[in-house]
């Protein structure tokens, strides 16, 4: 590698050589720094590098169902015609945007409401808080059973409730219904996760000075005006990167629709993860759920962007270098 | 209820009333039944007869409650006490073994991108940061061959080294916040004594570390303790099943039992729920380094 770059560059200015040896140099210098990060970097090389590799390459092939790669054609951008042209791919696209906005605002906002409402001290405040917490750090397989069982078509709870109160005339059923499948799922996907939200915000609010609310409530400011000119404009970083974590994780997210629905019923609950996922392991198109993943590949990179850059955000004038 | 009695006591009104905390009374108290009661159902579900269970309208309150559902899961002696301890042990296993090896890789790689300025520090950094953006499942079909290529398919070894990997760069992100505001004088104090650089690492700010470490580690363990894709790709054999692949497998067979499977489900969630909740303080600080400069 280096040796062709330095041939590439022999015949430009002087200046370019020198620059060269400063960096191979500079690489010697800090060679014992390498050691420390060699373990990491292996590790993520063998499992990240060539995954990636190998989705890309296999994306341009058609492939036999039987994982016998030896055998796999050269299609060229057939795999990503078939992928885009696909009327469930468009359907399945719709679906994955509703649930990741969806599934964001209201965790988002919940979370928001309570760590407001928690921001006052007061007695059980701490174990209040662990219990909203508790099924963010439970399994998302557990979070599935629980809730599948909740919405039964026959023995569910929430469907007995809404008849015991009078709001239906019969148990509701939530999963098998092309209308109502995909909103059940988000709200088990909120609740969840909008404790994320709380916890973040809460850590947040922190780093509201005390002061400013008491100089605004001195300048009669009312409850209102102190949440809008004090407390929002000192959320907006933390508030950033929370939403954009949520946004990622619901992007990601395969366990409540593969364990509860599994897409079902007629891929009205499938979004791209679990549809990808049904077309490698399911259907055995090795390639066309290739091409799909390089698509997703793109589509994560652009929010991968601003995902780093919100992530590290201070970090560059911290390091100096 | 508490209203009356306090204006019962206090009858001179001296404030007019916040609505705003009362809204927010309020708002919490929706937000904590919307969290327990699934889960209290969860519970109030493991303790019926498979025969209360499957009524409609539902027993609200179980009328003759059993423990039967949680001793079958835990007896040794049944099949399916068999099954659950064993993916039990499993799940603990392939868990503790993610975690510790984590810690061991993840210090030093840390430790490194918070203290030295080599080339390709921030590609090397970002590249660790933007595996956390992908999706399991787009790699799940590249590494299924890659770990039949290398014999580990039907092994922990594979859920091992891919859990280590996902749980990298969390890892490290996490543990160089807290290598951030170790202050640098500290190992150059170490260092003019006659410390070698590795010496003042281990012995100065390792120690200095170990909240870091802690937090990373409940983080590993639970991620590896709740993952399920791979687990479910790269395990076919019975006896080699972590929990949540594993539960599925013997409540599923005929007809769900369904309070046999809330059983497992709670027993599946205890150890994560009792770990939060004993190391509460570290966890909710790990969730918001790095998001929340103070």
């Amino acid at each position: 590698m280096s040796i062709a770059t330095g041939r590439a560059t022999a015949p430009l200015a002087a200046g370019t050589t020198r620059k060269r040896a400063g960096i191979l140099s500079r690489i010697i210098a800090h060679r014992t720094d390498y050691l420390y990060v060699l373990p990491a970097l292996i590790v993520m090389l063998v499992v990240i590098a060539f995954p990636i590799y190998y989705t890309i390459e296999l994306s341009f092939f058609r492939t036999p169902p039987n994982l016998q790669m030896r055998d796999k054609i050269w299609t060229g951008l057939s795999n990503y015609s078939t992928v885009l042209n696909s009327s469930v791919f468009h359907e399945v696209t719709i679906q994955t945007i509703i649930w990741t906005i969806a599934s964001t605002v209201f965790a988002f906002l919940l979370g928001l409401g309570a760590a407001l409402a928690l921001h006052r001290e007061f007695a059980g405040r701490g174990l209040l808080r662990a219990l909203l917490l508790i099924p963010y750090v439970i399994s998302a397989v557990a979070a599935s059973y629980v809730w599948k069982w909740l919405y039964h078509s026959d023995f569910g709870v929430i469907g007995a409730i809404s008849v015991a109160l009078g709001i239906t005339d019969e148990p509701i059923n939530f999963l098998d219904n092309r209308q109502t499948v995909l909103a059940s799922l988000i709200v088990v996907n909120i609740w969840k996760e909008f404790s994320f939200a709380m916890v973040m915000l809460m850590a947040g609010l922190q780093t509201v000075p005390d002061q400013l609310h008491r100089a605004a409530q001195v300048d009669g400011a009312n409850t209102w005006d102190r949440f809008w000119h004090v407390t929002v404009p000192h959320l907006k970083g933390v508030s950033m990167v929370t939403i954009l974590l949520l946004m990622v994780a619901n992007f990601n997210s395969f366990i409540i629709p593969f364990v509860m629905t599994g897409g079902g019923p007629a891929d009205a609950s499938h979004i791209w993860i679990t549809h990808i996922y049904q077309l490698a392991f399911g259907r055995q198109q090795w390639g066309v759920a290739s091409a799909y993943a390089v698509i997703l590949f793109i589509v994560m990179m652009t929010f991968g962007y601003f995902y780093v850059k919100a992530l590290t955000r201070g970090d560059e004038t911290r390091a100096g270098d | 209820m508490a209203v009356i009695s306090e204006t019962a006591i206090r009858p001179v009104v001296r404030k007019p009333i916040d609505w705003w905390r009362w809204a927010g009374r309020a708002f919490l108290t929706f937000l904590l039944l919307f969290t327990v009661l699934p889960m209290a159902w969860m519970v109030l579900t493991s303790v019926k007869s498979q025969f209360a269970a499957m009524q409609y309208p539902p027993q609200w309150w179980p009328a003759e409650p059993t423990l039967n559902n949680y001793f079958k899961l835990l007896d040794p002696n049944s099949r399916v006490g068999q099954d659950f301890l064993r993916y039990f042990w499993n799940s603990f296993y392939v868990s503790l073994v993610t975690t510790i090896l984590g810690v061991v890789v993840a210090v030093p790689a840390a430790y490194a991108f918070s203290r030295f300025r080599f080339p390709g520090r921030n590609f090397m950094f970002f590249a660790v940061l933007v595996r956390n953006m992908f999706p399991a499942v787009v790699f799940l079909m590249p590494l299924f061959l890659l770990m039949r290529w290398m014999g580990l398919v039907n092994t922990h070894g594979s859920l091992i080294l891919t859990y280590l990997t996902f749980g990298l760069p969390l890892s490290i992100w996490l543990l160089k916040g807290f290598y951030d505001n170790i202050p640098i004088q500290l190992e150059q104090a170490a260092r003019i004594d006659g410390a070698t650089r590795f010496q003042a690492f281990l012995l100065i700010v390792m120690p200095l570390s170990t909240p870091g470490i802690i937090a990373t580690s409940i983080f590993s363990f639970i991620g590896a303790w709740n993952e399920y894709v791979y687990a479910y790709t790269f395990l076919s054999r019975d006896s080699q099943m972590t929990l949540p692949v594993g539960i599925q497998r013997f409540f599923t067979e005929f007809a769900t039992d369904w309070p046999g499977l809330m059983a497992a489900t709670f027993m599946m969630s205890v150890p994560v729920v009792v770990l939060f909740l004993v190391l509460q303080k570290y966890f909710v600080r790990a969730l918001t380094e790095g998001a929340v400069k103070h």
